[in-house]
């Protein structure tokens, strides 16, 4: 198992380097088959790994990192089956989109470089999914927000998308405190930072302590999971390929919150304040991601905000205490978020690199037939249509908001499920307005074989987006959940409130994904010709970044601009020079003395035997 | 005779607070060179008037030997301002600056 | 008091009357003679306190060769002057200083009480002076002769007049 797991972390790491070292040597079919050749045997040692995992977690160290005054940081790794599950479907949902960056990246020059970030993001990404030791795991936490940055601001070229990436980096960071501070604690109280033995010895931490340090990685993880209030990241990180979102911001890097959490769960268990904390503020982020989705024209800006949105359910899940529902939804999400960012790849290359979807229309539905109905899939799932993977996932954590005692929680299943609502009528609105829409201003059609070859990898995930429900589907149906089945040595079991709370959500479900359906059929119809609204404050995510900038950046900036004009160069260069001046007068005034005449001279020594004489007089009378 | 030699002293203290002051406060360098004549000769007096209150005869060779350092330094003093008066320049000792920091 | 005292006591009034005058005039042909009139009192001095050879070696280089010379490079060179006096002000602040100075003198001169004794009556002979000159103090005089010799070739150089050649014009 341990060698499985080498490999498996290898393989991403080394075709990281080979691609630094001969990516560009190699040319560019090469460099992307090597990549996804690293990823394949990735996903192989993944698949064998979790098939030979029963329901106890290995252990696997491989070494001592460093040690200092009792404290000893090992690189270990604690493989569960939450960790299988979450290993297979990056490396899964990585593969595919590695074959479909060698067709997307196909015009880019610097394709060693995409491709070496894209592989060392994996690397670090397995890293965070298997790590037992909580500083090694803060590696791969680190080195995905650094592969982030560096895949945001790819095209670095334009300084929005550095500064896209940097916003990315420094709001991340900001959660990091969190999650520094956090270790902190975890260390003090425990004297180590693993995570395997943090959860058998959680009885010894009291109340308090533990609702400290579950809020500091509570923190952490809404920073890395673009979550209220730390989300006005991920629109913006859209400046980066189309890969890279459907990869870091939709299926891995913005779950890693989450799987943390999922991670810590025994540490949540006994802080309940912060489950209820965790619920609600990612049913109000679902809220805020779908009501901002729905004043977006650019295609990925939705699915950023639809991103948003959907990893708010996935707290909500993770709040109430259900590991397998979390997890559920991730995977689920994973598999229709890359599907659909992937398909808005296709439909940007298809105009020409016109984001704007009203501009687009029934011309790219005629012209790529298959794109549409992966479109559809990915958009069904997303939108909770009855019997897809969405609608099982979500149900799921609606349930368990409705289910759990208290107040918060019911309050979370309320903005939840408005939420939902709004997710299948912006889901529509995007469809009817970018496959059936005739607009006035429409954007020129290329036609490229190379859209078409761009479709193939993306059928597994559409397959997926549809049946993977049935994967887990509720008790009320009848067939065996299997997901729940397999967790269920590993994690605590749901309680029966959920089951019964399920089949009021299914239904539930079921009325606002088909409403919601209706009312974007009404509103945008193609017979009613949309147009866009104009721009407003949804449009702007309701100011939040307004308001960070406002608040935080522009105070900073005057700051550092008054730290270098005013204390830099007027007071410290000032002082300096003000020195060197005043040493410069006085010699100066100095120098006039010795005015070159000889009077002056005379008078001096006259003056000077005055002196002399006089205290040889005096010290001697 | 009565006269002490402190009294021989205080003249040539006097002549040469004389001589300095002429050296000082005048400008031209005539008048300059002459005040270091005076200085010298009060010198010469206070030696001379040494020699006779000890009886050593080492004060009168110390005139002689200043007397001729003297001669020495006014003549090149001298030989200088002409020097310096040829081509158009002053014998005040003002315009010779161009040591001037 | 004796005869040589009054003599001395008269001589030492008109060298430092005769040197307040040369200090003060503006023309230096008067200042000159002023000067001269000063180191005459002082040969005069000198003999008084007995010591001839100094006193005529004093007529005869001082107020005979330096003084003349001064005449005649003030002849030769035709220094002006204006009439009168130097304006008091320009004596007050080396006028200060040597007050200073002549105090502090007086009073180092006050401080030994063997300076009261009158002084001996004496005369030293020229050959005697010329004697222990040159037993004693030959160095100093090839010294001396070395530096009249050095004075007499740089006075030489300083006075040749320039060649006709523009590049080599003398300074002002």
């Amino acid at each position: 198992m341990g060698e499985l797991l080498a490999i498996m972390l290898f393989f991403p790491l080394a075709g990281a380097g080979f691609q630094a070292v001969w990516g560009e040597r190699i040319g560019r079919r090469a460099s992307g088959l090597a990549a996804a050749g690293a990823i394949a045997g990735s996903l192989a040692a993944a698949v064998a790994a979790i098939w030979q995992l029963g329901v106890t977690p290995h252990q696997i160290s491989y070494g001592s990192w460093f040690a200092f005054d009792g404290l000893n940081v090992a690189f270990s790794l604690l493989y569960d089956r939450v960790a299988g599950l979450m290993t297979t479907t990056v490396t899964f949902v990585a593969l595919l989109i590695h074959l479909y960056s060698t067709l997307y990246m196909r015009e880019d020059k610097s394709f060693a470089r995409y491709f070496c970030y894209l592989n060392l993001f994996v690397f670090f990404m397995l890293v965070i999914a298997l790590a037992d030791d909580l500083i090694f795991l803060f590696m791969g936490w680190e080195g995905v927000g650094f592969c982030s940055f560096a895949l945001i601001g790819f095209w670095h070229g334009e300084l929005k998308n550095v500064d896209a990436g940097r916003k990315a980096f420094l709001m991340t960071r900001v959660g990091d405190l969190g999650y520094v501070a956090a270790l902190a604690l975890v260390v003090a109280a425990f004297g180590h930072a693993s995570i395997s033995d943090l959860t058998g010895r959680v009885g010894s931490l009291p109340t308090g302590m533990a609702t400290a340090i579950d809020f500091l990685f509570l923190f952490a993880a809404f920073g890395k999971s673009a979550q209220l209030p730390l989300s006005s990241w991920l629109p913006d990180a859209m400046a980066g390929p189309t890969p890279v979102s459907a990869l870091i911001h939709a299926a891995t890097m913005v779950t890693a919150g989450v799987y943390l959490l999922v991670r810590l769960e025994p540490l949540l268990a006994i802080a309940p304040d912060v489950g209820a904390t965790a619920s609600l503020i990612g049913a109000a982020t679902a809220l805020y991601g779908a009501a901002c989705a729905l004043g977006q024209r650019d295609v990925k800006r939705i699915l950023a905000y639809s991103t948003i949105s959907q990893v708010g359910y996935m707290f909500v899940a993770a709040g109430c205490g259900d590991v397998a529902g979390a997890m559920f939804h991730l995977q689920a999400h994973a598999f229709f978020k890359s599907l659909l960012f992937m398909v808005a790849g296709v439909m940007i290359q298809a105009f020409h690199e016109e984001h704007d979807m009203f501009r687009m229309g029934q011309r790219l539905r005629r012209g790529l037939p298959g794109l549409f109905i992966l479109f559809l899939c990915g958009a069904a799932a997303l939108a909770g249509l009855p019997l897809t993977s969405g609608y099982f996932s979500k149900g799921r954590t609606l349930a368990d908001a409705l289910a759990h005692p208290g107040s918060p929680f019911l309050l979370a299943f309320v903005l939840a499920a408005i939420a939902a609502f709004l997710t299948a009528l912006y889901v529509f609105r995007m469809l009817f307005v970018a496959f059936f829409s005739t607009p006035a201003d429409p954007a020129p059609l290329v036609a490229d074989v190379a859209l078409k070859k761009m479709e193939r990898p993306l059928w597994p995930l559409a397959l997926l987006a549809l049946i993977f429900g049935f994967y887990n589907t509720p008790e009320f149906f009848g067939l065996r959940p299997w997901l729940d089945a397999y967790l269920a040595g590993t994690v605590i079991p749901n309680p029966p409130e959920v089951e019964h709370a399920e089949r009021f959500v299914g239904v539930l479900d079921a009325f606002m994904a088909l409403g919601g359906l209706w009312l974007a059929w009404i509103f945008y119809k193609p017979a009613r010709r949309p147009t866009a609204a104009a721009a407003g404050i949804f449009t702007a995510g309701l100011g939040l970044d307004a308001l960070y900038r406002r608040a935080l950046a522009v105070p900073y900036f005057r700051m550092a601009a008054f730290l270098w004009r005013g204390v830099d160069e007027h007071v410290l260069n000032g002082a300096a020079m003000a020195t060197a001046s005043g040493v410069l007068g006085l010699s100066d005034t100095l120098r006039r003395v010795g005015s070159g005449r000889a009077s002056a001279s005379l008078l001096t020594l006259l003056a000077a035997a005055a002196v002399l004489l006089t205290w040889l007089a005096v010290s001697f009378t | 005779m009565n006269v002490p030699l402190s009294h021989v002293l205080a003249v040539a203290a006097a002549l040469f607070v004389i001589g300095g002051v002429c050296a000082v406060a005048r400008r031209s360098i005539i008048m300059i060179l002459v005040g270091v004549e005076f200085m010298l000769t009060a010198a010469c007096l206070a030696f001379v008037g040494a020699a006779l209150a000890w009886g050593n005869l080492d004060g009168q060779a110390a005139v002689i030997i200043v007397m001729g350092a003297a001669a020495a330094e006014a003549a090149l003093g001298l030989a200088l301002l002409v020097h310096g008066r040829r081509g158009g320049g002053t014998a005040n000792a003002d315009d010779y600056n161009r040591l001037a920091g | 008091m004796t005869a040589l005292g009054l003599l001395f006591y008269l001589l030492s009034a008109v060298a430092l009357l005769a040197a307040v005058l040369a200090a003060s005039r503006r023309n230096p042909i008067h200042a000159v003679c002023c000067a001269m009139v000063v180191f005459l009192a002082v040969a005069g001095l000198f003999v008084v306190l007995g010591a001839p050879l100094p006193g005529v070696l004093e007529v005869v280089v001082y107020a005979g060769a330096i003084m003349v010379l001064f005449l005649f490079i003030i002849m030769l060179l035709d220094l002006k002057a204006e009439a009168g006096t130097v304006p008091m002000a320009r004596f007050l602040v080396p006028g200060v200083f040597a007050a200073a100075t002549l105090a502090a003198l007086f009073a180092l001169i006050g401080t030994d009480p063997s300076g009261r004794m009158p002084l001996p009556m004496a005369l030293a002979t020229p050959a005697a002076v010329g004697q222990m000159l040159f037993d004693n103090y030959w160095m100093a005089v090839e010294a001396v002769s070395i530096l009249l010799f050095a004075a007499l070739a740089a006075v030489l150089l300083l006075g040749r007049t320039p060649p006709a050649n523009a590049n080599k014009g003398s300074a002002a």
